[in-house]
């Protein structure tokens, strides 16, 4: 008994170990990312950095109104999920309900490499080839815009929410297939009626996993969303997100300066936006359960 | 003996190069009991869903032979396996409620049907309810999870689903073997009220069980159907030499 005891020991102080090494730096990099960013409301109120629409950081006196940012940050993201999710579902469904096990075989490994795809590639692909069929074929000023950007940032999230959303739906049990079968429903009832809403939760999940995805992107959007930095009022606008901003003028910015901080606070703006979906898809999966036990 | 609902004959089953089920003929008799007996793998469930056209989604399975139902072939071309599996209901091994509300459990089959006022919808849970001898358990939670039911509960549930939509036939799949004793009893019971409105035919391991439901018992084994006859006779004086084997716990 002893023996058996000390051979516990070991491994649960190196998991114990392991644990308390990730959490702590986790920790650290909340409050770094807290630590400075919070000089900038020395030199701004809250309400200025949320509301302002006007982001010139390096004028005297400068200005951090962070409205256009975070318009652009959710308008990508909006529009995004709004052509990704629609898509990434009809696939799922495909490929769970409808598709030839063989063709599965094949097409879902595919689908989850394209989800690998470096997002700088898709950024090349937004800024040379998209970007200019749009400007011609739209007769616009320039292709580089919030259309351009949904549209790449759509192709981006297709396969991760498509992946996640298909393991959702093959993962109900066949018994509830059947049963829908014997009381003589339909391949496409038992699919609406039956399946997608056991697995909606999951599917839930799926897609705002896939617009976590979408909030925290940066190469995208840094390349092909054409960079300035005013609230769009048309898909052709050119948008500037929280993510490329911090990309862009990080490395121009003097350590300590009010730049320096607003880009902080920016960091941390997103960090609370994707920490806000989190949880709310905690709360998604917490109410599924009730369903399911 | 009274009508019969089913006459099978000459039917043959195919899993791939694999022979399932060889050559069984039998009928069975409209408004009773038919178990099927026999030890695990001899194809007694595998019988059971070609009644109700199961074996459509199994991939590489073939039918050969003759299934009529009422007289009509269901397995000739052009047959409506939508409107079979509504005549021909199915209550599963494992209770397997839709993680959804009581109530729209029991609703799912007649709203599939057309069934959208809710009046006639509250009548049909109801009368549905009643008949699996489930209403007084669950009148006042009708919107709460199917699956926050007992296990006993949930067979029951699954069997109000499948009269929901008032078939002729009852195709009951080992309903009990997920269930423990109390549960089991009342779903026997139950099975018993049953045979007045419904054909039921019942796969079961349990021999008791059988014997203490069925009108007529048919033993399978290996594929083939060995005898059928009334429960009283094949339990008290079988013709076939395996029958009685397996009956007496020779083997199974």
């Amino acid at each position: 008994m002893k023996e058996a005891m000390k051979g516990d020991i070991l491994p649960r102080r190196i998991i114990t170990g392991v644990a308390l090494t990730g959490m702590t730096i986790m920790i650290f990099i909340l409050f770094f990312l807290v630590k400075e960013s919070l000089p900038i409301l020395r030199e701004v109120t809250l309400l200025q950095i949320l509301t302002g629409k006007e982001w010139y950081p390096t004028y005297d006196p400068p200005s951090f109104g962070m409205l256009p940012l975070i318009a652009g940050s959710v308008s990508v993201t909006m529009l995004s999920a709004l052509l990704a999710i629609p898509l990434s579902l009809g696939l799922a469904i495909f490929l769970s309900e409808a598709c030839p096990r063989l063709l599965r075989e094949i097409f879902k490994p595919t689908l989850e490499i394209l989800g690998f795809l470096p997002s700088v590639v898709l950024g090349f692909i937004g800024m040379m080839v998209l970007a200019p069929w749009l400007q011609e074929k739209l007769d616009l000023m320039t292709g580089l815009n919030l259309l351009n950007a949904s549209i790449l940032m759509g192709i981006m999230i297709v396969p991760i929410v498509a992946s996640i959303a298909e393991d959702s739906l093959s993962s109900v049990p066949d018994d509830l297939r059947d049963a829908s079968y014997a009381m003589g429903a339909t391949r496409w009832e038992t699919t609406t009626r039956v399946v997608f809403p056991a697995a909606l939760p999951g599917i839930l999940e799926a897609c705002l996993l896939g617009v976590m995805r979408a909030v925290g992107e940066t190469m995208v959007v840094l390349m092909a969303a054409g960079g300035s930095a005013v609230i769009p009022k048309s898909l052709f606008d050119a948008v500037r997100p929280l993510t490329s901003t911090i990309a862009a003028e990080m490395g121009e910015t003097p350590v300590g300066s009010g730049h320096y901080h607003a880009l902080f606070f920016a960091g941390l703006l997103l960090f609370l936006f994707t920490w806000a979906i989190n949880l709310f898809a905690a709360r998604i999966e917490a109410r599924g359960r009730k369903w399911r036990e | 003996m009274s009508r019969m609902k089913f006459q099978i004959s000459n039917l043959n089953l195919y899993y791939g190069p694999n022979q399932a089920l060889k050559d069984v003929s039998i009928d069975l008799p409209e408004s009773s009991v038919t178990a099927f007996i026999g030890p695990s793998g001899c194809g007694k469930s595998t019988f059971l869903r070609c009644l109700n056209r199961m074996n459509d989604f199994i991939p590489r399975c073939r039918v050969e032979g003759q299934v009529l139902l009422d007289g009509t072939d269901i397995y000739a071309p052009g047959t409506d396996v939508i409107s079979l599996r509504r005549r021909v209901g199915m209550v599963f091994q494992k209770p397997n409620p839709f993680p959804t509300s009581i109530f729209d459990n029991v609703a799912y089959g007649p709203r599939l049907h057309g069934v959208t006022d809710r009046g006639t919808l509250e009548g049909i849970v109801r009368q549905s309810l009643e008949g699996a001898a489930l209403w007084d358990e669950v009148r006042d939670k009708l919107n709460t999870p199917a699956l926050s039911l007992s296990g006993g509960q949930q067979q029951r549930l699954c069997i109000a689903r499948a009269i929901a939509v008032q078939p002729e036939v009852l195709l009951m799949d080992e309903p009990t073997s997920a269930l423990d004793p109390m549960s089991t009893a009342r779903i026997e019971e139950l099975v018993r009220e049953l045979k007045t409105k419904y054909t039921v035919i019942i796969v079961t391991h349990n021999m008791q069980q059988a014997a203490r439901i069925s009108d007529l018992t048919a033993f399978f084994l290996l594929g083939e159907m060995v005898e059928v006859g009334p429960t009283q006779e094949i339990f008290t004086s079988p013709s076939d030499r395996r029958t009685e084997d397996y009956i007496t716990g020779r083997f199974g």
